[in-house]
């Protein structure tokens, strides 16, 4: 009975845009806001992702970069490296720092890139010098367009004023990125003597990272990391700010979809009730003309998300390009979800319309 | 045994004081190759009787048995199969479907009775060729006359070789001469692949179809006398087969 439905579909063309438009308006607003959580939950993670380290070693209680404030002593770090198992750990020093900028605040999370112990580089500098010099700073490509820093420009960073000498990928996260300094310009800015904010450890080949975990926090006032662990620590703050307005926006895009399916299939079953009545009296049977209207809306469905899938595509690239901050990954996974989510807004949506057709009375076919 | 035999079958609508007779005790049978034409006024119940022959309404008394099975002991999915496979309805407002060509319509009833596409399209071409109709299989039902409209509602009616045809009023959106021309290929052609036909309505002009024309009246048969189907048909029809053969 696909043909009947393909056929129904085509014989009203501005119902089947109608249908298709709100589709396609709703696959492209989940696509696209999943896409941004996706983007932000990756960008969070993907520095912490570069940084070499087994374990990461923060004061007792802190659980991230950016929630908790993990300082420690460095002899805390002379200390661990003692411990059996446990083949290095070098101090991670970072901390979220301001500035203005053209009457703007911005926000940088400070980073000591320690060349001597190969600790705090950028993941990848895309222009410029790929090591900062004394009073220089690396900021991210994203920060860097949409605040218009050049190479050259000058920062004024708590008291100091550093000069841009390059551009880094990988480390926007939302409301600040991250910036490369220095060590010893860092220790400045941050104010830590004598002290860090984390360790980087790595395990020995061959010692059993569980164990060597559970030697470092014989000392109370750590706490070890896996990297994974901490990486998905990171993560979880997209998720824990965004998932709840995310969820809601979900169900406003498939409220959407669903509403003008519905909508469209439900008056085009009214409109032809009569020959559905005509169908059912020359014995096509209920379930085969529910097959019909469901067809017709999933046919609806897929077409528009075909082209709402189309235009995230294109509204992410393009919208990237505009607006750096916007940063989407649309992944296969999602894809493939969201075609299911809305073949299933298809299904449901027909639910209304069977209904009517189920009350059709054959009989009234022979009423002229 | 006969295609149709009503037996003693009543219809009330409503209940109480405000109950309506539409049939009463009405009693018809209907043989393979019959051609029965039930005439009567309007509101004389004739379209009930026709729905209820029909298995789209159930009576209030009686019985009615298609080729032997009482139609009261059927499901509504049997009674579904049981119109697709031994009934062809003929409305009187044709009642194609609007988004479908004329090839297409008489695929409906085959593709739902679970032939293939390809096997549907060359039956629906063929029926609609002998109905001469083959220069309009690509059409829409917009584009069609009244009386090709009505042809292929007749073929749609054949596509799956009923025992039993209904025509409800087919004449009643034709002009005379389209109407009568109809209504004979309706009745030729069923009398070639002898099928049973009842038709109902109130044109007298029909009654050159009919073998029979039985007469309905506030719901009850009141008379029954010869069609004249016969002195019209016989020349155009070959020896009518047997319909149990083609199954």
């Amino acid at each position: 009975m696909l043909f009947l439905a393909l056929k129904n579909l085509v014989q009203e063309k501005t119902r089947l845009l109608i249908s298709v438009g709100g589709v396609a308006f709703s696959v492209l607003l989940i696509m696209s806001i999943q896409g941004l959580y996706q983007g932000w939950s990756n960008k969070i993670g993907e520095y912490i992702r570069t940084v070499p380290a087994d374990y990461w070693i923060t004061q007792t209680g802190a659980t991230d970069m950016f929630h908790t404030p993990s300082v420690l002593p460095l002899t805390v770090g002379e200390r661990i490296a003692t411990v059996d198992g446990v083949a290095a750990a070098k101090p991670f020093s970072g901390r979220r720092v301001a500035f203005e900028h053209n009457g703007r605040d911005i926000n940088l999370y400070v980073i000591a890139d320690d060349t001597e112990n190969n600790v705090g580089a950028p993941a990848r500098v895309v222009e410029g010098k790929p090591v900062p010099g004394k009073g220089e700073i690396i900021i991210d490509r994203v920060v860097a367009r949409s605040e218009n820093l050049r190479i050259g420009d000058s920062i004024p960073l708590a008291g100091r004023t550093l000069k841009v000498a390059g551009y880094s990928e990988g480390g926007y996260i939302l409301s600040f990125s991250f910036a490369f300094t220095t060590k010893e310009d860092a220790e400045s800015i941050l104010q830590l003597p004598g002290a860090t904010n984390f360790f980087l450890v790595t395990v020995k080949a061959g010692s059993n990272a569980g164990d060597v975990a559970e030697r470092i926090e014989a000392d109370p006032a750590v706490d070890a990391i896996t990297k994974d662990r901490f990486v998905e620590n990171n993560t979880n703050i997209v998720r824990d700010t965004f998932l709840p307005i995310i969820l809601v926006l979900l169900l406003i895009g498939i409220a959407v979809g669903m509403t003008v399916i519905g909508l469209t299939i439900f008056t085009s079953t009214i409109e032809k009730a009569r020959e559905y009545g005509v169908l059912k009296a020359i014995g096509v049977t209920n379930l085969q003309l529910y097959a019909v209207v469901v067809e017709q809306a999933i046919t609806a469905a897929v077409l528009g998300y075909l082209l709402g899938a189309g235009l995230a595509l294109a509204v992410s690239a393009a919208a990237g390009s505009y607006v750096p901050e916007f940063i989407t990954e649309i992944r296969w996974w999602d894809a493939g979800w969201i075609f299911a989510v809305t073949v299933a807004m298809a299904v449901v949506s027909s639910l209304l319309p069977v209904r009517r057709l189920a009350r059709i009375d054959p009989a009234e076919v022979f009423r002229s | 045994m006969s295609v149709v035999a009503v037996q003693d079958v009543s219809k009330t609508f409503g209940t109480g004081h405000t109950a309506v007779a539409a049939v009463e005790h009405v009693s018809l049978t209907v043989d393979a190759g019959d051609i029965v034409l039930v005439m009567g006024p309007s509101g004389s119940g004739k379209t009930t009787l026709l729905s209820m022959i029909g298995t789209l309404m159930r009576p209030t008394g009686g019985r009615i048995l298609i080729a032997g099975r009482d139609t009261a002991d059927l499901g509504p999915s049997q009674l579904s199969a049981m119109r697709l496979r031994e009934f062809g309805f003929v409305f009187q407002t044709f009642n194609l479907l609007s988004a479908l060509t004329a090839e297409e319509n008489v695929m409906m009833p085959l593709i739902a009775a679970g032939a293939g596409r390809k096997q549907a399209r060359m039956k629906a071409r063929a029926a609609l060729e002998q109905l001469q109709l083959g220069h309009r299989l690509r059409s829409l039902p917009r584009d069609l006359s009244g009386g090709e409209k009505q042809r292929v509602a007749i073929a749609r009616s054949l596509a799956n070789e009923p025992r039993l045809i209904l025509a409800d009023e087919p004449t009643a959106n034709l002009d005379g001469k389209t109407g009568r021309d109809v209504t004979l290929l309706l009745c030729q052609t069923a009398c070639i692949e002898n099928r049973a036909v009842i038709i109902v309505s109130h044109d007298q002009r029909l009654r050159v179809a009919a073998k029979r024309v039985v007469t309905i009246e506030d719901g009850r048969l009141t008379a029954e006398e010869p069609g004249e189907h016969d002195q019209h048909c016989r020349m155009h029809a070959p020896e009518p087969r047997s319909h149990e053969n083609d199954r």
